[in-house]
């Protein structure tokens, strides 16, 4: 909607524009619930598995229990309820069975964090150890041990997943299109490869954190650091059966998400805490090594593809075959796998195609939605594949690519069709290339080369993504006009770093035609105040909530515009507005100021009239379908947003050593609302997967212990890992049911970062590299064409930790 | 989270020292802390008392002289020891490392004892110390001791430090002074990063002489060198004397593969600074 407005007609949108939680979040005034504390509130602590599988013998608390201070104590067998978002498969504290090293078993509430602490370490839980179940392709073996042998009697979500009982398969999303078998044989050429990539941590600044209080009458009181509030209080009161209207989720400043605060975490255990304390709020801070093994991480996958290619360099079929390992539980892996299941294929049009998409349970920590939600880790394959099929069959791979993009008409792998305002994918590749100077190099690089010895490698990759979200997603934003004439906007979609409240702010505004200073969009979330919102994922944020802010917006004004014209005793057709108020447009002196209507309007006599003036704006995704289960055909997606990265890399072949000179990030934003806060999604999540290309990842022994969860060994990138320079360019194709014409992108920076780095280093040195991290000995290693590392289970029993003195004792007890 | 402790913060060298002679195996001692807390915090470490050595004026001190050499404090930072005129002049090494070595801001507290100290195998200042002939001065109620680093060092974290004692300070005899040296160190980010190998080396006049972290038990130095010596044969002795593992951060294939490298490039840079 008002895709069609001219920039030069806007006065706020499409300008560069100041955070609205900038002061605040600079100076440290902001509140997160890290920073806060209740009355008489209890601190927890919880006890976590050392061993990936075990069965729990016993579980004594009584010396925990007896210690003054102590005020709750909780095990698995006090706590009947199951959880899930899609799969109901995992209890609030294991019961019988440990599932993943890291998992809680028991937990405990008390007066003070160091009471707790010594409560947890006087907990005696005996094991008896159980052969785990690491490897996803063992795992749907048929005579696999079963990480859930009663998957058959959970409840899921029958409209989307396909859990079997009898194995260790969560889910199976399968997609047919055209005939395989027929592309294969028509294909001149038909190239296999498989790629790998290993788990990774979210790594937020603020770990997840929750405060509960289960007051009398079963009210409930969240704050947690939480993504999505409303999902939280549902999920809540599904699993412990209570009326929503009991359940009130607070959800103050959070300090980062990417998707790992998106469901629900630890706010049930928390809130069982509380209750067995007698209702005194109780809080749960996780420690930053709890962050890698108690919570959940991303999926690793390991991704099959198989493309068939004309003579000429069309793609003619594609079976691709997608391993996801959910670790212990579904949680979002399911749905991982079905997004990725149907956007495999990439921006490309393939016209014959397979994909079967497993998600797989292992004895691990558990998957769950990280930004990219699975394009990151397939698209990691899919555009180092694309460079394989393109060297190998003598093509350009930029070119290669072109002839292959999804173009208006083009069948999607779900048979949408795309049309002329889907986006423009050639224009960010060539964009992309273009910057970097693609297929040439320039003196400096020739330069630095010489002087250096490296190698000069450039690429240039393409991505996609669209929404995964219900095909009934819906939300709604309410603005209240303020007694001074500023207004304050509601909204439960979370701002959690993406900058989205800034531009629904700059949207009111330009709808309204305030200035920004006097429109707020309140930062506090409240269950109980603000208008649903389903979840703050996916980068739907922007369009929905953009559109709902701008229905809102008009809402209000046609309240005020009714009310106006009954002072002005003038048609509704003949005024118009500016800042200060509502006039005829044939008699501007015949106005009626916000102000004088904000709360209801006052005749000289004390008459009124009016009423405090509100807008609602709902909105609901349109037109989306469930997937059919069998074919995966349908209209899974609210809107394709697509982009390019072009990459330079210098690397030393004789070390594998390397610098990222230069990334250029390009997508086609449909419209940029807010310069600065697309420059810094792009570069923030350019980053972001930039870490996950040269160096995290988990790394498990064969007992499935988790070998580095802590930033000693787990490390993430920092300033110093810029690449030397850096650009983001928005292509505007507009999205015609986006606000103004907008799209998001917050997920999408970080896509296809990595695969833009194994492919500008093969371009530079020829290694090969199909696994992710790309450290400087993976490059080494590929260059010399020695065996890889093994970078998920080292292969001796207890890992490196016990020849490694600088891993601590929590690492591998 | 810390378990309990108490600290104590005495204000001269004899009364930390009394109270390690009572209460030493039960102590640690405490400056920059950026090891300690760690260790506490990981419930590695779980010491009855913590001494923190900073109320101590002598400790701070750091200074130079052409006879003594350069005498640095307990409490001297690596932000205070790579800043100093005669360390910038004298050990470039010195300064080589110290920059290497984790963040600027952990370098405001991190002190170049505390990293001895620590005797971590990719502990960024043991292998520069060695090269330059480093000596610890260990003190205690019944006296001072001195021994080269090289002979300190025992093992993984392992020193012959006795409960009782503290180092008071390093002092790296004039020897090498003016010697030109460089310290080579592999990381995984451009970040702050432990060390997964290290090479430390310096050149005076007709020797080199090379160090080795994170590639043994404890950093292995090289016997003097000839600076006419090839490259090759550098390298070949230091493959003789380093047992490098397989671990998380990286294998043994590639320590020994960047030790020759580190060597080779550190030997084309002192060839040219000298």
């Amino acid at each position: 909607m008002l895709d069609q407005i001219p920039a030069s007609e806007l006065k706020h949108v499409g300008k560069q524009t100041r955070r609205i939680d900038a002061v605040e979040k600079i100076t440290g005034d902001a509140t997160y619930v890290s920073d806060m504390i209740l009355p008489g509130m209890l601190y927890a602590r919880v006890k976590t598995s050392p061993h990936a599988r075990a069965k729990i013998l016993s579980i004594d608390t009584s010396a925990a229990s007896a210690m003054p201070g102590v005020r709750a104590v909780v095990t698995g067998k006090d706590l009947n309820f199951k959880l899930g978002l899609y799969v109901v498969d995992k209890d609030i504290l294991a019961r019988e069975e440990v599932r993943h090293f890291g998992e809680a078993v028991a937990a405990v509430a008390a007066d003070t964090l160091e009471i707790a602490q010594k409560a947890i370490d006087a907990i005696k839980v005996e094991y008896q150890e159980l052969e785990p179940v690491l490897y996803p392709k063992e795992a749907i073996k048929d005579d696999a041990p079963l990480v859930h042998p009663d998957l058959g009697s959970y409840s899921y979500m029958e409209a989307a997943f396909t859990p079997r009982p009898g194995t260790n398969i969560a889910n199976h999303t399968r997609l047919r299109k055209g005939d395989i078998e027929k592309g294969f044989a028509e294909s001149e050429w038909v190239i296999e490869r498989e790629y790998t990539n290993p788990s990774v941590q979210h790594v937020p600044m603020e770990t997840h954190v929750a405060i509960v209080q289960w007051g009398r009458g079963d009210k409930v009181d969240i704050w947690s650091s939480a993504q999505s509030p409303f999902t939280l209080r549902n999920l809540f009161c599904v699993a412990f059966k209570l009326p929503h209207r009991n359940v009130r989720v607070q959800v103050p400043y959070i300090g980062g998400g990417f998707g790992g605060k998106a469901g629900i975490g630890i706010e049930p255990l928390v809130a069982v805490l509380s209750k067995l304390a007698g209702g005194r709020a109780v809080k749960l801070t996780a420690t930053r090594e709890e962050e890698f093994s108690l919570l959940p991480c991303r999926s690793q996958l390991t991704y099959n593809i198989k493309t068939g290619v004309s003579k000429d360099g069309k793609i003619l079929a594609q079976q691709m075959t997608m391993y996801w390992d959910s670790g212990a539980y579904a949680d979002y892996a399911v749905n991982v796998t079905r997004a990725s299941g149907y956007s495999a294929g990439g921006p490309y049009e393939i016209p014959n195609a397979t994909v079967d998409a497993y998600t797989i349970y292992t004895n691990k920590p558990f998957g769950t939605a990280y930004r990219g939600f699975g394009h990151v880790e397939f698209f990691w394959g899919l555009e180092r594949h694309m460079d394989l099929v393109a060297i190998a069959i003598g093509m350009d791979p930029v070119n290669f690519r072109l002839k292959n993009t999804l173009k208006p008409g083009s069948l999607t792998l779900t048979g949408e069709k795309i049309t002329s305002h889907t986006g423009d994918i050639d224009a960010c590749l060539k964009t992309a290339a273009e910057r970097i100077g693609y297929g040439g190099i320039t003196k400096e690089e020739e330069a630095l080369a010489a002087k250096t010895g490296r190698k000069i490698g450039k690429s240039v990759v393409g991505l996609h993504k669209a929404p995964a979200m219900p095909p009934f997603t819906a939300t709604a934003v309410i603005i209240k006009m303020n007694e001074d004439g500023t207004v304050t906007a509601n909204i439960s979609l979370t701002d959690y770093g993406q900058g989205t409240y800034t531009a629904v702010a700059q949207m009111i505004a330009e709808r309204l035609r305030f200035p920004m200073e006097r429109v707020k969009v309140a930062f506090e979330c409240d269950t109980d105040r603000d208008p649903y919102d389903w979840q703050t994922v996916a980068s739907k944020g922007l369009l929905m909530s953009g559109n709902a802010a701008i229905l809102a917006a008009d809402d209000l004004l046609k309240n005020a515009y009714g009310d106006a014209a009954q002072i002005l005793r003038a048609n509704v057709v003949d005024m118009d507005h500016d800042a200060e108020g509502i006039f005829v447009r044939h008699r501007p002196e015949e106005k009626v100021t916000f102000r004088q209507l904000a709360i209801g309007y006052v005749y000289p006599n004390g008459n009124g009239i009016g009423g405090p003036l509100v807008g609602v704006g709902r909105y609901i995704a349109q037109g989306l379908t469930h997937l059919n289960k069998e074919t995966g055909q349908g209209h899974p997606a609210l809107d394709w947003t697509y982009g390019a990265h072009g990459m330079i890399v210098a690397v030393d072949d004789e070390t594998g050593e390397y610098d990222v000179l230069k990334v250029v990030s390009v997508f086609d934003a449909g419209r940029v609302i807010n310069p600065d806060a697309f420059r810094g999604q792009a570069i923030g999540g350019m980053l972001q997967g930039l870490g996950t290309a040269t160096v995290e990842g988990y790394i498990y022994d064969n007992r499935g212990h988790l070998l580095n969860p802590s930033f000693t060994d787990n490390k993430i990138p920092t300033s110093r890992d810029l690449p030397f320079e850096v650009e983001a360019i928005g292509i505007e194709c507009p999205q015609l049911d986006g606000p103004y014409g907008a799209r998001g992108i917050g997920e999408h920076s970080m896509i296809s970062v990595a695969a833009a780095l194994g492919n500008a280093i093969q371009h530079a040195t020829g290694a090969q590299v199909t696994h992710m991290p790309l450290r400087y000995e993976d490059v080494w290693r590929a260059i010399n064409r020695k065996e890889p590392v093994d970078n998920w289970i080292t292969r001796s029993p207890f890992g490196s930790c016990k020849s490694n003195p600088e891993i601590g004792k929590y690492q591998c007890d | 989270m810390l378990h309990d402790f108490s600290y104590h913060r005495p204000s001269s060298m004899k009364e930390a020292l009394d109270f390690l002679a009572q209460n030493g195996p039960k102590t640690a001692v405490f400056s920059g802390g950026t090891d300690l807390f760690v260790v506490i915090r990981a419930g590695v470490a779980k010491p009855a008392h913590v001494l923190d050595l900073k109320g101590i004026p002598e400790l701070g001190k750091i200074s130079w002289d052409k006879t003594e050499g350069l005498s640095v404090g307990a409490c001297v930072t690596i932000n205070t020891l790579t800043e100093y005129p005669a360390v910038r002049e004298h050990f470039p090494v010195l300064r080589s490392a110290g920059e290497e070595l984790a963040t600027f801001q952990l370098r405001n507290r991190a002190t170049m004892v505390g990293n001895v100290v620590t005797a971590s195998p990719c502990g960024d200042m043991g292998s520069p110390l060695m090269v330059l002939g480093g000596e610890v001065v260990l003190a205690s109620s019944s006296g001072e001791r001195r021994m080269p680093l090289s002979e300190f060092i025992t093992g993984v974290k392992r020193t012959l430090i006795r409960p009782d004692e503290v180092v008071s300070r390093i002092v790296v005899p004039p020897t090498w002074a003016g010697a030109v040296g460089g310290y080579h160190k592999l990381k995984r980010i451009k970040g702050h990063d432990l060390g997964v190998v290290a090479v430390a080396m310096v050149r005076k006049e007709n020797t080199i002489r090379c160090a080795i972290s994170s590639a043994a038990p404890t950093p292995v130095l090289l016997p003097d060198l000839a600076a006419t010596s090839s490259v090759e044969d550098v390298q070949k002795k230091a493959q003789s004397m380093i047992s490098p593992i397989d671990d998380v951060r990286c294998t043994k294939e590639y320590r020994s593969f960047m030790v020759d490298i580190f060597i080779k490039r550190l030997m084309k840079e002192l060839e040219a600074a000298a």
